[in-house]
């Protein structure tokens, strides 16, 4: 595909106070126990009360992470409408369980069961914005945001001119409990995944959106291509995936300005990219972003968001430093992602 | 834009059977799938009728030679479905060509979860399916019990998703990212989906009849239903046979409610006439529509009226083969594209069972008996919640 897609707005709810737009990694909040919550915003500011009344916590996210970007990127419509989510609206689908299992299906209300399908986030943004468009979810664990991006550079291609996609994904606390009883979560409080050192994970939530355009108009960076793997069975097979991305892009690892990495915080899960860590670390400025928002589904949607936000400020802030390499111009950052050893991705961004 | 892209197998389990043969000689018999509740643990299982898979989860794992305490009945139906169309079409997965995977569910996990919440919460135990939960664990199981390696994904779009999943497997072909695409959809039935439509007061607790006056609701079922979708290079480099042609696709939104088609049938109009240029075909080369048809007063009012909007006076025939099979969620556009191209390779349509009545206001009378007649271009449409609407066209090679 040769289209790029140009980030020209973008709305991020995460732990982090990144719904404050002029925030850039000043201040830096720490993890809570052992999982990450969003920061959220004033939801009243973004969505009619009366819609707003109803809506569980990942629609309201979702909704106004999405507001956010639409309104950073000063459009009315857009033509196509993509989300990403592992879990879903996972609030909303435990509260119905629940009132099955504790009425024995018995006296149940529909609300919950409505606002449980996977696709309620995008299509409550169809109706406010009116968009009759393409909508799609993907629901595909950690390629759940990055088959959005994907879909996005194919509809770019196919015509479409201004594009909406997003990640959501939130935690209940009864889902926060069940995780820490089967023992996931890290018992240790560094941060420093890249040191290989840390096991377990820290959880997190968030939503992250982008207006996505064919055209450069007031955008500074853009989505030149995505590429998966999936299950890999060596770093060697990681590394041939990156190597064809960039090269279909004409460039090659070493001269990508900065990798930006997706470590886990898990050690068993991240060998691969600990393997990689030092070739890509010699020739390009490296950092991390998961310590910041916490391991989800679609974290990707939040190491995006980081990845336009260095470009855009051309700077790696200290606060996701692994090495000190540094570079005068930033023009092109690469995401290398990776969930629970599963589902890898690798997201190419450049200067515009 | 790109290379055509062919169907090249077919894969199916559902209430009419464990494979594609048994539910042809199900269709061809006018005889449904749709009968009393032997398997869903539920208060109301003398009250209500669904479109079972007659196997046991223990039946299931004997059926596909796979046994693993942690697969659900979402994964053991994908399995079951998508080996039958990999085996069908004959493709060798170790032939060096570029094979993805695109599943969609809405159930996933949930058919398990719901079983042994309470333990979790309570006891403490069977905590290891909190990994088996979301809806990618079933396509994965799908993709590693096939060996599929270069692309997995799984979209949720309700119950248009697998609509959806051969949408996007048609178009990664198109652009050249992959040769072939095994695409469709699975969902099991769950005590959490069937109570979620009961609240919705949307249920026929007797057969459905669709497009029928007198309709009023629809019955739930459960499937696994997959095709294998290849460009005509992969098809020709291995001499493979294809079975029909993906000519046209439209995905759309209703934007009007979460859960009601708008009644003027906007999106769906939007989607079928789009399908229909994509196509390049006029609206009277149209040989037969496989309605959504679930057989609520709401969907069938709706689909009526975009019928007619796009076809007026004549509205191909059409039927809603949800009378035979239930309504399998996001699995039904993947049956509903087996169930369309038996009609073209047999040159039959098979009918809208249980089917009295023209609705009032639009006097469409569905095709109420097996009918023989040259099928060349079948329209399929699905619809879900969220004003998801999704028109495909297959066509006769």
């Amino acid at each position: 595909m040769t289209k790029k897609a140009y980030i020209i707005g973008s709305g991020s709810i995460s732990p982090q106070n990144t719904i404050d737009e002029n925030w850039f990694f000043e201040k830096i909040n720490p993890v809570h126990i052992d999982f990450f919550s969003a920061l959220e915003p004033s939801y009243k500011e973004h969505i009619a009360p009366n819609m707003l009344r109803r809506m569980g916590r990942a629609i309201k996210m979702g909704v106004t992470a999405a507001n956010m970007a639409v309104v950073d990127a000063k459009v009315q419509n857009v033509d196509a409408i993509i989300s990403g989510t592992g879990l879903g609206c996972f609030e909303d689908s435990e509260k119905f369980l629940l009132a099955i299992i504790n009425n024995k299906e018995q006296f149940l209300t529909p609300t919950s069961f409505i606002q449980s399908t996977h696709n309620t986030v995008g299509s409550q943004i169809a109706l406010i914005m009116k968009c009759y468009d393409y909508n799609f979810t993907y629901v595909h664990r950690g390629f759940s945001f990055e088959t959005c991006v994907m879909d996005a550079l194919m509809q770019m291609e196919e015509g479409k001119q201004t594009i909406l996609i997003g990640g959501i994904e939130e935690h209940t606390p009864m889902y926060v409990e069940l995780l820490r009883r089967s023992k996931k979560f890290s018992s240790n409080n560094s941060h420093q995944y890249y040191e290989g050192k840390t096991k377990g994970i820290q959880m997190g939530e968030g939503s992250t959106f982008f207006v996505l355009s064919d055209t450069k108009k007031n955008a500074c960076s853009c989505i030149e291509g995505i590429s998966f793997s999936y299950k890999p069975k060596s770093t060697e097979e990681i590394l041939s995936a990156i190597t064809n991305l960039l090269k279909t892009h004409q460039t090659s690892l070493e001269k990508i300005d900065v990798v930006l990495m997706g470590f886990s915080g898990d050690q068993q899960f991240d060998n691969y990219l600990l393997e990689l860590l030092p070739q890509v670390s010699k020739t390009s400025a490296t950092a991390h972003f998961k310590q910041l928002c916490g391991e989800y589904h679609t974290a990707g949607a939040f190491g995006t968001w980081v990845a336009n936000k260095i470009i855009e400020k051309q700077n790696v802030p200290e606060a996701i430093k692994i090495n000190s390499l540094t570079k005068s111009t930033i023009n092109t950052v690469l995401i290398i992602n990776a969930y629970m050893g599963i589902n890898y991705s690798f997201t190419l961004l450049s200067k515009c | 834009m790109g290379e055509g892209v062919f169907i090249s197998g077919l894969g199916l389990i559902s209430a009419i059977g464990n494979n594609v043969a048994e539910a042809y000689h199900h269709l061809s018999n006018a005889k449904t799938g749709i009968g009393k509740i032997n398997h869903l643990q539920t208060r109301y299982k003398d009250e209500y009728v669904l479109g079972e898979v007659k196997l046991s989860n223990n039946d299931l794992m004997d059926f596909i030679s796979h046994h693993s305490p942690l697969l659900n009945r979402t994964s053991l139906l994908g399995i079951a479905a998508a080996r039958e169309a990999v085996l069908h079409s004959g493709i060798d997965l170790k032939d060096g060509l570029r094979t993805g995977l695109i599943s969609s569910t809405t159930v996933a996990g949930m058919c398990k979860t719901e079983l042994f919440f309470n333990d979790m919460i309570e006891k403490n135990e069977h905590l290891e399916i909190l990994d088996t939960h979301d809806c990618g664990e079933s396509t994965e199981e799908i993709a590693d019990y096939l060996g599929v390696k270069d692309y997995v994904t799984t979209i949720s779009t309700a119950c248009s998703s697998a609509a959806n999943a051969i949408m996007l497997g048609s178009r990664m072909i198109k652009h050249g990212m992959l040769d072939r695409v095994i695409v469709g959809g699975v969902d099991s039935l769950s005590k959490f989906t069937f109570n979620g439509f009961n609240t919705l007061m949307i249920l026929d607790k007797e057969w459905c009849k669709p497009f029928d006056e007198n309709r009023k609701g629809l019955n739930l079922g459960e499937a696994g239903a997959f095709v294998v979708i290849e460009s005509e290079s992969a098809l020709k480099k291995r001499n493979g046979k294809a079975l029909a042609q993906v000519m046209g696709y439209a995905n759309t939104n209703d934007a009007y409610h979460q859960t009601a088609s708008s009644p003027d049938g906007s999106g769906a109009t939007k989607a079928i006439q789009l399908a229909l240029q994509m196509s390049g075909l006029n609206a009277s080369q149209i040989d037969y529509i496989n309605m959504h048809g679930t057989g609520t007063p709401n969907n069938d009012l709706s689909e009526s009226k975009a019928a007619i909007n796009v076809f007026g006076n004549n509205v191909p025939k059409f039927s809603s083969t949800k009378s035979f099979t239930g309504h399998t969620l996001a699995a039904a556009a993947g049956v509903e594209a087996v169930i369309s191209i038996l009609s073209i390779l047999n040159n039959k349509i098979f009918p809208n069972l249980n089917f009295t009545t023209p609705i009032s206001e639009f006097k469409l009378t569905p095709v109420t008996k097996v009918t023989d007649a040259e099928i060349k271009n079948v329209l399929s449409n699905s619809f879900g919640f969220g004003g998801n609407c999704s028109s495909l066209i297959f066509s006769k090679v």
